[in-house]
């Protein structure tokens, strides 16, 4: 029996790839050239045509043409509402977060596959992307500074939210027999619910929120990555600004190693250079900070001051809140749910503990990185010169801190494009759970090449189209997700006052302060 | 019917209660259990899941564990003898690199599996399997 038809199987995939990209890219290189313009009139067409009716379908908003969207009122209402049910759980289990992630808690016995602070890790590098970057100037660039103190808010809400979904997601996993764990939504959802007595409506919701993720993926932690690590790259890099199409392939070349070529290394490279380039970032935002210290208090004033009073924002206050409240949520993703499939690999038989442990994200994402962003563009003013007007996203990031440091946009060209890259590598893994969940692990395949393709077109398109995309369909997943949670968070405040209560009598020891056997030396 | 007897019987198992139910019509195909083995693909980890960035989970472990699984749930069974094999990868290229290392005179699976879209796209498990089965394949239904 020949092997060589079967052995084809994978290969197919990229046989695929490479034929629509042969017939895709010189479209696109010649209508560059025509129009001398970053992407191409068809693709944005048909992008066009499917955000306008998602728009219909979930971004409609309520009262009149300056209303709140109503999928950003119900996030904010998420926010709000598991802050107020578990007792402000976002201030008070804060000190014990940080305790378990330095692993006062582990134990070995549990099971699980990953410690406390690895499991944190592993989210983080999906939700720290180059939305810490860009997406911070995007909201000041469209809801004035005063957006940034939203976001701060929206991070404050998120940590509950967060902590909900992830000990949902804790609770409700399932040890497959080969070790590896399932977890996040359409777990909670379905075996959740079902516990409660919603069995059909739980499948119902668990199916909804894994199509509304498998399509998600392809926009927030996707396209919009390629954008902006695009926009990072080119900025510096000026042979790029007429080869979009290059870049694009570039890029999900690397991204397709990992992802289909199964080459572990890229993925763990970029997963340690991730955590320096975060670490650099945060000592040029400070430096930044330094130097600028005396403006410190009138930066802070002129983000609080215009919070409340923004000047110029269609909507004023309420726009500006709209504005924050999105781009937070697209960078921490709490009430998206999908760092709680991250989550459900803790070792720990305690899913409260998770939940707490997840609640540092929105504060590590949001509430300091994106603070620190926020803090370097709004202090250098860049934002507010008028010869700047068209920056926007990375680039807007970058001119900022240029004027301080002046080789800057070349570390944010780095940091944008691995964050880019380790950040698709984990939507794709967000993407490809829910895809099994629908079609079955057999066909992921076809999603990886999906994915590619998606990343690749985010590259070449504009970055408002790639935005509006990316915000509708990833805001479209908490409608199932904050759906469940609601229903779910009798039983997360149950969990959490037993677990508050044996933490409080000392019932429940760090693993440090057991009474261990003697070790004989 | 000795003419019809198998010396070595191959049983993909996914887990599901179906798959178990291909190993009692196995065995009467052959005299000693020991001719019978199963088999479980397991699909490659995802670079981003936790396990394989963090790498505290690597295959050989996975197989470990399956095996283990296996074993108990087969003396659950009342099986005592069956061998078990787990592999990594694609489950019907496994199932028939299996069967040809294995010179299997048979291969017993059940029909049912992936539905709708995915099952138009590339077919089941089983139908593949037996399009390019080196040995017959016996499909349960």
């Amino acid at each position: 029996m020949k092997k060589i038809p079967l052995r084809a199987n994978n290969s197919y995939i990229y046989a695929v790839l490479i034929a629509i990209i042969i017939t895709v890219v010189p479209r696109i290189a010649s209508a560059q050239a025509e129009s001398g313009s970053v992407g191409t009139g068809g693709v944005e067409a048909i992008f066009q045509n499917i955000i306008d009716v998602l728009n219909v379908l979930i971004y409609f908003k309520i009262g009149g043409e300056n209303g709140i969207p109503f999928i950003v009122l119900w996030l904010i209402a998420g926010g709000i509402f598991f802050t107020l049910r578990m007792g402000f759980i976002n201030i008070r289990g804060f000190k014990h977060a940080i305790d378990v992630v330095r692993g006062k808690f582990d134990d070995d016995e549990d099971e699980g596959d990953v410690s406390h602070f690895q499991a944190l890790a592993a989210a983080l590098s999906g939700t720290v992307g180059i939305g810490n970057i860009a997406g911070v100037a995007i909201a000041i660039r469209m809801g004035g500074p005063g957006a940034a103190f939203w976001m701060t808010v929206a991070g404050f809400f998120g940590m509950s939210s967060k902590f909900a979904e992830c000990t949902l997601g804790q609770k409700f996993r399932i040890i497959k027999p080969d070790g590896t764990v399932g977890g996040g939504p359409m777990y909670y959802l379905s075996r959740g619910l079902s516990s409660i007595g919603m069995s059909k409506f739980g499948k119902g919701l668990g199916v909804l929120y894994a199509i509304s993720c498998a399509i998600a993926t392809m926009g927030a932690g996707n396209m919009f990555q390629a954008n902006q690590a695009y926009a990072a790259v080119s900025n510096v890099l000026p042979f790029f600004e007429n080869f979009a199409w290059l870049f694009g392939i570039i890029l999900i070349a690397i991204v397709g190693l990992v992802i289909i070529g199964g080459i572990e290394r890229i993925g763990s490279v970029a997963g340690i250079l991730v955590p320096v380039m975060a670490v650099i970032y945060t000592i040029a935002c400070v430096w930044v900070m330094l130097v600028k210290f005396t403006s410190i208090p009138a930066a802070i004033g002129t983000i609080v001051t215009s919070a409340f009073n923004p000047q110029a924002i269609a909507g004023g206050a309420i726009g500006s809140i709209i504005i924050g409240f999105q781009r937070a949520v697209f960078s921490n993703e709490a009430g998206i749910g999908s760092a709680a499939i991250a989550h459900s690999a803790a070792r720990t038989d305690e899913p409260v503990r998770e939940g707490i442990v997840a609640l540092l994200e929105p504060f590590i994402d949001t509430m300091f990185i994106c603070n620190l962003t926020a803090m370097v563009i709004v202090l250098t003013g860049v934002y507010a010169d008028p010869n700047s007007i068209d920056l926007d996203g990375a680039q807007l990031s970058a001119a900022s801190f240029e004027t301080i440091i002046g080789w800057f946009p070349v570390v944010i060209a780095v940091a944008g494009f691995l964050f880019a890259i380790s950040t698709m590598i984990s939507w794709s893994y967000y993407g490809q759970l829910a895809w099994a969940y629908l079609f079955g692990d057999r066909t992921v395949n076809i999603y990886k090449v999906l994915f590619l393709l998606c990343g690749f077109i985010g590259t070449i398109i504009n970055l408002d189209l790639v935005l509006e995309f990316s915000d509708i369909v990833l805001l479209a997943m908490s409608l199932p997700n904050l759906l469940g949670c609601f229903l779910l968070s009798g039983v997360v405040a149950k969990e959490l006052n037993n677990y508050m209560t044996r933490l409080q009598t000392g019932e429940m020891l760090a693993e440090n302060e057991k009474v261990r056997e003697p070790v004989l030396k | 019917m000795s003419w019809l007897k198998k010396n070595s019987v191959l049983i993909p198992i996914d887990f599901s209660e179906l798959a178990y139910e291909a190993i009692a019509p196995a065995k009467e195909f052959v005299d000693t259990e020991t001719a019978l083995t199963l088999i479980h693909v397991l699909t490659p980890l995802h670079p981003a899941d936790p396990a394989a960035m963090w790498n505290t989970l690597d295959n050989e472990q996975r197989k470990e564990k399956v095996r283990e699984f296996l074993a108990e749930k087969l003396v659950e069974m009342g099986y005592q003898n069956v061998k078990i094999k787990v592999a990594i990868g694609d489950p019907s290229t496994e199932i028939i690199d299996c069967a040809e290392e294995m010179n299997a005179d048979l291969i017993v699976m059940p029909s049912h599996g992936r539905k709708g879209v995915s099952r138009f796209l590339l077919g089941s498990v089983a139908e593949r399997v037996v399009r390019l089965s080196p040995c017959p394949v016996l499909i349960l239904k």
